[in-house]
């Protein structure tokens, strides 16, 4: 029974550690939908880390430092969202520009809140909440349902999503605008407020994603913490053919994989074990690229995806 | 020539109105106008008046075409109407009442609705979400109502359409049909269509004909914009002519004829085509088994073959996208070919990069002239020498000599009358038909072998189409070889000495000029034979 228990404790580490891609990438999605793409996610998660750290460092409260990263997390898109719609900036260039400001803002302003040299960490975390009744199940109690709030909230988004985008008006017009927003805004669709409510809804979802790495994984704030997931979570995305269902996949093969490698890593032993685990906790990102190389490569997505669009 | 039977009286009231326009009394009659607009004034940006003071009104249940030359202001005018562009004066009534069409929106609500000649259509999604996206008011997707509602209004029209299909699935002449369904799903009783038959096959055009007439037995009133006399005569109640920004008349289809209206059409213009008799010679351009594949992967043209002879104008008619568009990047060294051969004369063209295909003699007229054709932000007399640019006279010892550029550019703007301030302007201060004889200049200059011309006068005016024909037409008396693509049948049957017909990127069948059978034409274009 050991083997089983292993098993389900690396299913059950797969979804903790896929939940900020699967929360990063469904919000992806939505913004690509409309047509946006945001290279900004990874500065906006850096932000809903940053300042859902802050809140619930400073209050002692999780559901504050829970409020504050969602709110992080909106601010930044909704910067991005005013660079590439109202002024109309290259969207590639801006949401790089939103990067370098994040990491720059939050280093600067974690130097103001805290002396240097000194390592703040919560007094507590977001933990697992076992769900009454189901945890109780064999195995699929403990993998799926004694885990956190983020991953709740991501499962419970996936289908939600999807029935948005595809089952209402609100997202048959967003899609239509990510197809050709020239023809969305001859039909009388607004294109600027439809882009501007999927980047809110979008900057929701990556300041959880982004938040959930300080207040219910980490503990402590870096400006190394997201650690390229925000780019990870575009290229799921495309994995997951700006699908909801899709973006649920890619995030869960990308966890396991890192699920994977750290399960391993836990069996070296000896001198070289070290730099080979470090080696190991690059086979997320590999096992991403070659999924991208196979099943990337001829896919469609929103037809206008990144290219500008500006009333003559 | 007189026309007194227009402002007589043997024509009903409201028509002679119509044509005299006498202020102050036509009031009473502007409820018999389903849509009557007075005084509209446009003039864009760049300085290009293309409405003046223009009146123009249509009677309820009519179909009512509007005729004109490239330019001559239609289409800003029906923009006007349907609320894609403001007015810079005038005024609009709506079955008598004064209105203001501040977006499309608003026109469809006032039941004014437009097909432009670019569809507005999203390819990706299926009929019935592309109806959804303007008719659903719902929150939720009502998409089976909206399914429901597509196939009673098509069986109205007598014709089938799955609305489960995706737009891209669809042929042009199907998509058409989609834009107008879309309209009457949203109970609009004007119809504007811009230049409807441009991209039908004949046989399609017949089936149009025959769904605007339903339109105009169910009450709707349509407005077809055109610049071809004919189709005006034959689907048309009334014609109104428009000229330079300007209503010229307005006249019942059954009092006219084509001469007398071409003559409005164009002030003063008579067709000159002037013929040399040209013996064919031996095959230049030979084209053999050859495969090709798409964008997508797909083979777009299986096992074509064909040739052109020097002296000879071969015409390519089809519908687009049968591999017209893959065949002309391989000729021009755009695209690999997958398998038989291209050969010029003895030489092998097959997979050649371009510059070698240029220096081979082959000239390229491109459909995407604003992208394929010249570069923009270049001047014109570097648009000009771009192909030969590394040639004498244009360099020497890999420098490019600028008086030698300008002075040839002066000397081709004045063979080909481009209308250019100064050689030095750039390609995109032009104008789109200067655009057009810019690349005719540097083209069909320096005697090419072969000339491939795709759609090289769509856009144009009358006047410059004729210029262009006229070049091609002396081009094959020197001894060119000429491949003309147009989706324009009736320029491919004036200029073509042969008519091939592609269907499914294979050659179907072959006409020589003389003994054109439209119906079997049609036939072939569309795959039914």
């Amino acid at each position: 029974m050991i083997e089983m228990a292993l098993v389900v404790g690396l299913l059950a580490i797969t979804l903790r550690t896929a939940s900020p891609l699967l929360l990063a990438s469904l919000g992806e999605t939505i913004a690509e939908r409309g047509g946006i793409l945001n290279l900004g996610i990874e500065g906006a998660m850096l932000i809903g880390a940053f300042s859902g750290f802050l809140g619930a460092y400073f209050t002692g409260s999780l559901v504050v430092g829970f409020i504050t990263a969602i709110i992080g997390g909106i601010l930044t898109v909704l910067l991005f969202g005013i660079l590439v719609i109202k002024v109309n900036l290259d969207q590639v260039v801006s949401g790089l520009a939103i990067n370098l400001l994040a990491t720059g803002l939050s280093l600067y302003f974690f130097r103001i809140a805290f002396s240097q040299g000194n390592f703040p960490y919560l007094g507590q975390l977001i933990d697992p909440m076992p769900i009454p009744g189901l945890s109780g199940i064999p195995i699929i109690g403990d993998i799926l349902f004694n885990q956190t709030i983020f991953v709740y909230i991501g499962l419970l988004s996936v289908p939600l999503i999807y029935w948005i985008l595809f089952k209402t008006s609100f997202g048959l017009r967003l899609r239509s605008i990510g197809e050709d927003p020239f023809v969305a805004s001859y039909l009388g669709i607004n294109v600027e407020r439809t882009r501007f409510i999927s980047l809110i809804v979008e900057g929701i979802f990556v300041g959880m994603a982004g938040g959930l790495l300080t207040i219910s994984m980490f503990n402590t704030f870096d400006t190394r913490i997201v650690a390229a997931r925000g780019f990870v979570a575009v290229s799921i995305v495309i994995l997951g053919r700006w699908n909801p269902w899709g973006a649920l996949t890619g995030s869960l093969l990308f966890g396991f994989t890192q699920a994977l490698s750290l399960w391993i890593g836990t069996f070296l032993v000896g001198p070289a074990a070290p730099s080979i685990s470090q080696l190991l906790s690059l086979l997320p990102y590999v096992v991403t690229l070659l999924a991208l190389v196979v099943g990337g490569r001829k896919v469609r997505g929103p037809a206008s995806l990144g290219s500008p669009f500006a009333k003559e | 020539m007189p026309l007194p039977f227009i402002f007589s009286t043997g024509i009903e009231e409201g028509l002679s109105k119509q044509a005299s326009f006498s202020g102050g009394s036509e009031i009473d009659h502007l409820s018999d106008y389903a849509l009557y607009v007075r005084g509209i004034s446009k003039t864009f940006s760049n300085g290009v008046v293309a409405n003046n003071d223009v009146t123009f009104g249509i009677i309820k249940g009519e179909v009512h075409a509007l005729l004109g030359e490239n330019g001559a202001g239609k289409t800003t005018l029906m923009k006007i109407l349907s609320g894609c562009l403001k007015p810079d004066r005038g005024e609009i009534y709506v079955n008598g009442v004064k209105t203001r069409i501040s977006d499309p929106r608003k026109a469809v609500q006032l039941g004014i609705g437009m097909v432009h000649q670019h569809f507005t259509l999203i390819p990706t999604f299926t009929v019935a979400e592309n109806i959804a996206l303007v008719s659903s008011s719902s929150r939720k997707l009502e998409l089976k109502a909206v399914e429901d509602k597509v196939r009673h209004v098509s069986k109205s029209l007598n014709f089938e359409i799955n609305p489960n299909t995706r737009i891209e699935e669809l042929p042009v002449g199907a998509r058409q049909k989609v834009e107008i369904l879309r309209l009457l799903c949203q109970d609009v009783s004007i119809l504007i269509l811009d230049e409807p038959t441009s991209v039908l096959t004949p046989l399609e055009v017949e089936d149009f004909f025959r769904i605007i007439r339903q339109l105009k037995n169910d009450g709707k009133s349509v407005i077809i914009i055109t610049h071809k006399v004919k189709e005006a005569l034959s689907i048309s109640d009334r014609i109104t002519i428009m000229r330079g920004g300007k209503t010229i008349l307005t006249i019942p289809s059954s009092q006219t004829n084509a001469s007398e209206l071409a003559s409005y059409v164009v002030e003063g213009f008579i067709p000159n085509l002037k013929r040399v008799p040209t013996a064919r010679g031996e095959p230049t351009l030979s084209v053999k088994g050859l495969f090709i594949k798409g964008d997508r992967g797909e083979m777009a043209v299986k096992g074509l073959d064909l040739s052109v002879h020097s002296g000879e104008i071969v015409g390519l008619a089809g519908v687009t996208g049968n591999g017209q568009k893959e065949l002309v990047e391989a000729l021009t060294g755009l695209r690999k070919v997958e398998g038989g051969s291209i050969s010029l004369k003895t030489c092998d063209l097959a997979n050649k990069p371009p510059n070698f295909v240029i220096n081979s003699g082959i000239s390229y007229i491109p459909e995407d002239r604003m992208r394929r054709g010249v570069i923009l932000g270049m001047t014109i007399s570097e648009n000009l020498a771009l192909k030969r640019i590394d040639k004498e006279p244009y360099s020497k010892k890999m420098l490019i000599d600028k008086e030698a550029l300008d002075k040839s550019a002066k000397e081709l703007i004045s063979i080909f009358g481009i209308k250019a301030s100064d050689p030095c302007a750039t390609a995109g201060s032009l104008s789109g038909g200067n655009i057009q004889k810019l690349i005719v200049a540097r083209e069909l200059t320096n005697a090419p072998n072969i000339v491939i011309a795709e759609q090289p006068t769509a856009g144009l005016d009358v006047k410059a189409s004729e210029a262009v024909h006229q070049k091609l037409l002396d081009l094959k008396s020197k001894g060119a070889a000429i491949l003309l693509i147009s989706a324009d049948l009736d320029e491919i049957m004036k200029l073509s000495d042969r008519v091939l017909i592609v269907f499914g990127g294979k050659i179907v069948g072959e006409f020589s000029s003389d003994s054109l059978d439209m119906e079997k034409l049609s036939k072939l274009m569309l795959g039914s034979e």
